[in-house]
């Protein structure tokens, strides 16, 4: 893509959302929900069970209208420009849907059939591909009625990765894997971000959108509370200062002498944290006290603590 | 190559070839299990027929009706078995590959999966009106080519002739053209049954519910095409045509009961069309 492609604020964005609300009945599924996605972020979409994920996700795919607002995919409006979006988009939502009586190959070349951008000569190598992207190359010819609940998702893993895709739409990917197959669908994910293609990944194993994803959005009961870089929410968030050192009991009676709150925290190592403090002064304290200061950080909060703490405070 | 390089350009919209998704929904439909089970079952009707009948023969008495007209006519065979199996067994078998087809599809997940290709919404419903209607062919496709083996092989007489409802004889090739005009016929009047069907299946996320709709259905109007004072009800039953196929069997061949039941059938196909068509534009998989 050139640099004037990039720069044009209508593809800047892969995906924008404005004020869509879905209800179903009595039941408001998504509230009002206003969200940029990033041309090639990896975006991940955490939220407690029925917070509007995946609905949220059926609504910028197109499989559903919004009860009202705007969806826009790849800069244009959807589920109007279906035809002209959808075939540069990968998508595994909701579970994977194969049929049982037909093998894992088969299966994908019926999907593969459907897809637009995929040459018919081209069909049986990119299946091949696709299947041992996702390490089902041996069992690709076993029925699907036969598979595990892993290999079913990897089988609908490898639908979405058939061709190469400008957005790749993973709904709880890892739902399923061993520890191997999620380490997997991590390498997926961060090959596709490193071709370029902006990814959105639901999930609700946070370590996971910790390690692969750029950018967060926690949905609550329908609602955003929270979106952005996932580095610049977990930086807000930070405070405090954690000293390591082996004069722990020193270094918090100095600290205490001088006015300054702290508490031993020997959790992880031996270690002192000062929730609220200025580096260079606690610093030089310290050093003037005699304490060995072996290191001194930040305190930055793992993501589970911050999606723990805006999920519970609010309503 | 890279799974995030992208090659083509965003501009206009695109979808997969029409011949190559036909393809693969009849290469779907005929490897289902149960379509291949069902074919199988259609295969053995007109041989149990023709062994009854060649069993029956044997004792003394009348043979009666239309499986009696068999007897030491085996021509007569596949047009008996098309219009038996019309009564109800076609039908069922059009509404479970409707019901398999949309419904089905959206029951197993895969549905949801033909949208986000794309596969354009009008496309969808002509590729699984589509499906729909080549079982409806090989079903009768069975019933014909098997009734005329079974016909000259195990039932014989009439030295390939036919020997028509009216006391004339016609040739084998003559024959031949009955039988096929009773095919077309029949997979029109099923075409019918499977736009209806595919509506219901379109309406629906449960393949059962097309079942019991087509079944409730037919005798539905099974019940009302019975009842004198509803007479005037029989121009609108699709059913009430559909023992118009054994006017292949007399000489000559009076078109009227056929046409009318054509027209009919011709008319709930584009209501079942339109339903199917309606729906599909704004479901939510």
């Amino acid at each position: 893509m050139t640099l004037a492609v990039a720069a044009d604020p209508v593809t800047a964005v892969a995906a924008r959302v404005r004020g869509v609300r879905k209800v179903f009945g009595s039941t408001v599924a998504v509230d009002d929900v206003d969200l940029d996605i990033p041309d090639g972020a990896v975006l991940g979409m955490l939220g407690p069970n029925g917070s509007g994920k995946t609905t949220l996700i059926r609504m910028l795919l197109g499989l559903t209208r919004p009860t009202t607002g705007t969806v826009e995919l790849l800069g244009r409006s959807m589920p109007e420009a279906a035809a002209t979006v959808l075939p540069h988009v990968g998508a595994l939502v909701e579970g994977p849907g194969f049929h049982p009586f037909l093998s894992g190959r088969e299966n994908l070349r019926r999907v593969a059939a459907t897809e637009p951008l995929l040459a018919t000569r081209a069909i049986p190598a990119a299946v091949d591909v696709a299947l041992d992207r996702v390490g089902l190359g041996q069992a690709a010819d076993r029925p699907f009625r036969g598979y595990s609940l892993g290999m079913k998702q990897r089988l609908g893993l490898a639908g979405a990765l058939l061709l190469p895709r400008r957005l790749v739409v993973l709904d709880e990917p890892t739902n399923g894997l061993d520890p191997a197959g999620t380490r997997d669908v991590r390498g997926i994910i961060a090959d596709l971000h490193a071709g370029g293609a902006t990814v959105v990944v639901s999930s609700h194993l946070l370590t996971e959108v910790e390690a692969t994803c750029t950018h967060v959005a926690v949905l609550q009961s329908g609602a955003l509370i929270a979106e952005g870089e996932l580095r610049g929410l977990l930086d807000a968030d930070s405070t405090g200062l954690v000293i390591v050192t082996p004069d722990a009991d020193l270094a918090v009676s100095t600290l205490l002498a001088a006015g300054v709150a702290a508490y031993r925290d020997d959790a992880d190592e031996p270690a002192m944290v000062v929730p609220a403090g200025d580096a260079p002064e606690v610093i030089a304290l310290l050093v003037r006290a005699g304490v060995a200061v072996h290191e001194a950080r930040r305190r930055r909060p793992r993501l589970e603590e911050l999606f723990a703490r805006l999920t519970e405070g609010a309503p | 190559m890279s799974a995030g390089t992208v090659t083509a350009a965003l501009d206009v919209p695109r979808a997969a070839p029409l011949g190559r998704l036909l393809a693969a929904e009849v290469r779907w439909v005929l490897r289902r299990p149960r379509t291949l089970v069902m074919l199988g079952l259609f295969a053995l009707i007109p041989v149990l027929i023709a062994i009854g009948v060649t069993v029956a023969d044997r004792r003394p008495g009348p043979g009666r009706g239309l499986i009696g007209a068999v007897a030491g006519n085996g021509l007569v065979l596949p047009i008996a078995a098309m219009t038996v199996a019309l009564a109800l067994l076609l039908p069922l078998a059009v509404a479970m590959a409707a019901a398999d087809a949309i419904a089905g599809e959206a029951a197993s997940g895969t549905l949801r999966g033909l949208l986000l290709a794309p596969v354009g919404r009008l496309r969808l419903v002509g590729m699984k009106a589509f499906g729909v209607l080549v079982v409806a062919v090989a079903a009768v496709l069975a019933l014909a080519v098997v009734g005329v083996l079974a016909g000259v092989l195990v039932v014989g007489g009439a030295d390939g002739q036919l020997i028509t409802l009216s006391g004339s004889t016609l040739g084998f090739g003559e024959a031949m053209g009955r039988v096929a005009l009773v095919g077309l016929w029949t997979v029109g009047q099923l075409a019918a049954v499977g736009a209806v069907a595919l509506a219901v299946s379109a309406w629906t996320e449960h393949p059962l519910v097309v079942l019991a709709a087509v079944l409730g259905g037919l005798i539905v109007f099974g019940v009302l095409g019975a009842i004198p004072a509803l007479d005037w009800l029989q121009p609108y039953l699709l059913t009430s045509g559909w023992s118009a196929g054994i006017d292949a069997l007399r000489d000559p061949l009076p078109r009227g009961g056929m046409l009318d039941a054509t027209w009919r059938a011709l008319c709930y196909l584009a209501v079942g069309a339109a339903a199917t068509i309606a729906r599909m534009q704004r479901r939510d998989a």
